[in-house]
């Protein structure tokens, strides 16, 4: 399974996606939401984690962007902002939601589940 | 709804945009602190289990963690005088010291927007004003004018001094960009016994007050 990364807190997604690389998974990661569209163009990847609130690109948008280039793609949501709207926004658009700062096993358990469902 | 009643919500609601800009980043900053912290745990029991340990490494990811400490602080703080700025209803302030902390406080909104804020000239002028209002006054300003300039601009705060008057100058430089006043951000200026108006020669947004020294 091959992941995308994707939050413009640069220090969170390199440091995230380091965690996850030495528990042997295939990640990559940006800062970016223009970035990582670029990246996903040829849908090489299974599964996007997504930062809900970033600059330009939304994860909301980005998520919607990528869904129509690669329809078989997955995506969990990560945000820093507990509010309703936000909560039900992302619940309803993908896998799974979790709020910053998040459990690593609890991120890894998602992204197990994303697999096993697809 | 009464007047007064619209300016308590009116003000509510900035002071709960600003709190939840405030939790968001204090967010980020924990998140940041919880990866980093959990990398040096990964790689300390690594280096138990025998593999080798880069010090450089380990230096890099302490320094990130003492550096997110630093800007939770920083976040706090302006949080802090936000809070305290309530603490009285008129007080002689120096509007450079206001100004720095309103665009502390709106640098998140304008990062949204792949904008960017910057205080250049500022004289030292002194004016006796509620301090929240005046932050809040500030924050309408800026979000007004975020909304006029396009991505990668930078909005411009300066203050000039007359005989009788402070201005705090908001200008978009080499944008060409005409900066426009809207009766809300009137109305809240002039509740202070200030003027927000828009200068249509040079196309800047203009806040005036009564200087006391």
């Amino acid at each position: 399974m091959k992941i995308l990364l994707v939050d413009d807190e640069v220090e969170l997604v390199s440091a995230m996606a380091e965690r996850l690389s030495l528990r042997g998974m295939d990640v990559d990661w940006t800062d970016s939401g223009v970035k990582a569209l670029h990246m996903a163009q040829n849908c090489g990847y299974d599964l996007a984690v997504l930062d809900m609130k970033m600059p330009k690109l939304s994860g909301l948008e980005l998520r919607r962007l990528m869904s129509e280039k690669c329809p078989d793609m997955k995506f969990i949501f990560l945000s820093g902002h507990g509010s309703e709207a936000d909560f039900k926004a992302g619940s309803a658009e993908a896998a799974c939601y979790l709020i910053k700062p998040i459990s690593l096993e609890e991120l890894i358990a998602k992204i197990e589940d994303c697999d096993c469902n697809g | 709804m009464e007047s007064s009643s619209m300016d308590n919500h009116e003000s509510l609601r900035f002071f709960g945009k600003v709190s939840a800009s405030v939790s968001h980043e204090i967010k980020n900053v924990f998140a940041v602190i919880n990866e980093s912290a959990g990398l040096l745990g990964d790689l300390s029991l690594m280096a138990e289990k025998g593999m080798p340990m880069d010090p450089e490494r380990m230096k890099k990811v302490a320094t990130s963690i003492q550096g997110q400490v630093q800007r939770g602080d920083c976040i706090i703080k302006n949080m802090n005088k936000l809070a305290h700025s309530t603490d009285e209803a008129a007080l002689e302030v120096d509007l450079t010291q206001v100004v720095e902390l309103a665009v502390a406080l709106s640098t998140r909104m304008a990062d949204m927007k792949q904008m960017r804020l910057s205080v250049g000239e500022c004289a030292p002028a002194k004016v006796v004003v509620s301090p929240f209002k005046l932050i809040q006054l500030l924050h309408g300003a800026t979000s007004l004018a975020l909304d006029k300039m396009s991505s990668q601009a930078t909005l411009a705060f300066s203050v000039a001094e007359g005989d009788d008057k402070a201005t705090i100058i908001l200008s978009v430089p080499g944008q060409g960009i005409n900066l426009t006043c809207d009766e809300a951000l009137e109305a809240l200026a002039a509740d202070m016994d200030a003027t927000a108006c828009s200068n249509k020669l040079d196309g800047t947004l203009e806040l005036s007050f009564k200087r006391t020294v």
